[in-house]
């Protein structure tokens, strides 16, 4: 069940990278870190 | 011209990019370090008194290695007498029973009979502490030499040890309370051993009680100033002489507390279970804590440790406490040493009515003692051998 969860979790947070490169206005990308850090914190402390 | 200019542009969105990324890291790297820190226990070094420790799994072996396993502290006279349990930290954020029983580790040498001590007894509570309360993780006091720190916990189980709870819970007692309350170790008792990570810590506490033969348990608490149960000392029917004559002394000594029978249809909570379920006799007592009353102002480390609110003053003026309040405030050494002097005269008082039962201990401070000097002389100092 965790490591389903977490690979759900790895992949959103991957293409939440991706959209940060790929998108050119900032506030897009800042919003992008913003999400992504509640993702990566999910991903690396799920107890 | 144009080509370059656009390679410029790409070479600055990376740049941009890479920089928030090494932000995100950045934020995940403390706010992880911090939110992993909630679960490093906190050393307690006990005094050269101390017979054996152990953990509470030692009761009801699949709790070990869970996050309920809590330290056990056994202190134990050369003569036989009484058997004496006390429980600090049931509620993580009431930390006067929680550093009451640490000051009694490192200080206490029993004589006759055997003490238990158990200073977390909710133990996954104490790793995590309720953010939107804004209250600080940890909290520091002065030692013999240098600061130690203990962690400001919540008053429930870690939702990541016990979850989902349900919508309403029904507790091993048969009471329906509301489906948070699940994660309340004083709503659990007497606890079930298959049961939910609160139960098997409450069923483990009762197989103490019963194993040991514990003839006076005592369950540390604290309370909002604005809680009507304040100051209280709360007894089973059948501590009712103990705890009235226990009670005569203290008010003579100084400590105001108010008696309350333990209302026989409440049912989960120490005080009625440790009674009925066991030969114990059960108290409960709580001291006045304004950083975890409703009507504070900005929680802090200060407020926790020195027990000063302005809004507290106020409240105390318009007469909606149930305690006495004023600038000074009721720091945590006037908390402990509050408890310290209950568990002191209870204890006498159970040698006193059965004398097979008596225990007799020394070298902890003197509630006069705590409230003159403070914890500095009784707390062991920070990273030093024993
Ligand atoms: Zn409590």
């Amino acid at each position: 069940m965790r490591i389903i969860y977490q690979l759900i979790l790895l992949w959103l947070s991957l293409n939440l990278i991706l959209y940060l490169f790929r998108e050119k206005r900032f506030s897009y990308q800042l919003s992008a870190a913003l999400v992504l850090i509640l993702f990566l914190l999910r991903l690396l402390l799920i107890k | 011209m144009k080509l370059t200019s656009e390679k410029q542009m790409n070479k600055f969105h990376l740049g941009i990019s890479l920089g928030l990324l090494l932000l995100v890291g950045l934020i995940c790297f403390l706010t992880g370090r911090s939110f992993l820190s909630l679960h490093q226990e906190e050393p307690i070094f006990p005094s050269a008194g101390l017979t054996r420790q152990f953990r509470l799994s030692h009761y009801l072996p699949n709790l070990s290695h869970t996050p309920g396993d809590t330290r056990v502290y056994l202190f134990e006279g050369q003569e036989k007498g009484g058997n004496i349990l006390i429980l600090g930290g049931t509620h993580p954020n009431e930390p006067a029973g929680f550093i009451a029983t640490v000051v009694l580790i490192e200080n206490l040498k029993v004589k006759k009979g055997r003490i238990f001590l158990i200073p977390q007894a909710n133990l996954s509570g104490f790793t995590h502490n309720d953010p939107f309360e804004a209250n600080p993780q940890r909290f520091f006091l002065p030692a013999r030499q240098g600061i130690r720190w203990f962690r400001y916990g919540s008053r429930l189980t870690n939702p990541v040890h016990q979850w989902p709870d349900p919508t309403t819970y029904t507790n091993p007692a048969g009471q329906k309370l509301a489906g948070t309350e699940s994660r309340n170790l004083n709503r659990a008792y007497p606890g079930q051993p298959k049961g939910s990570l609160t139960e098997k810590v409450a069923w483990a506490i009762i197989q103490l009680i019963k194993s040991e033969n514990i003839h006076l348990a005592i369950d540390l608490h604290e309370a909002a100033p604005e809680y009507p149960v304040i100051n209280a000392m709360v007894f089973h029917e059948r501590a009712a002489e103990l705890a009235a004559m226990a009670l005569m002394d203290l008010q003579m000594e100084g400590f105001d507390f108010r008696l309350e029978a333990s209302p026989p249809n409440l049912r989960g909570l120490s005080h009625r279970e440790w009674g009925d379920n066991t030969s114990a006799l059960a108290v409960l007592l709580e001291t006045a804590n304004a950083s975890h009353g409703r009507l504070k102002g900005k929680p802090s480390v200060a407020l926790i440790v020195e027990g000063r609110d302005n809004n507290y003053v106020r409240a105390a003026k318009l007469g909606r406490l149930f305690v006495p309040y004023d600038e000074r405030g009721i720091p945590l050494s006037r908390r402990v040493a509050r408890h310290l002097a209950a568990v002191k005269t209870l204890a006498s008082y159970l040698g006193e009515l059965f004398p097979h039962q008596k225990v007799e201990f020394s070298d902890y401070p003197s509630p006069q003692e705590l409230l003159q000097q403070g914890f500095q002389p009784f707390l062991h100092s920070p990273r030093q051998e024993r």
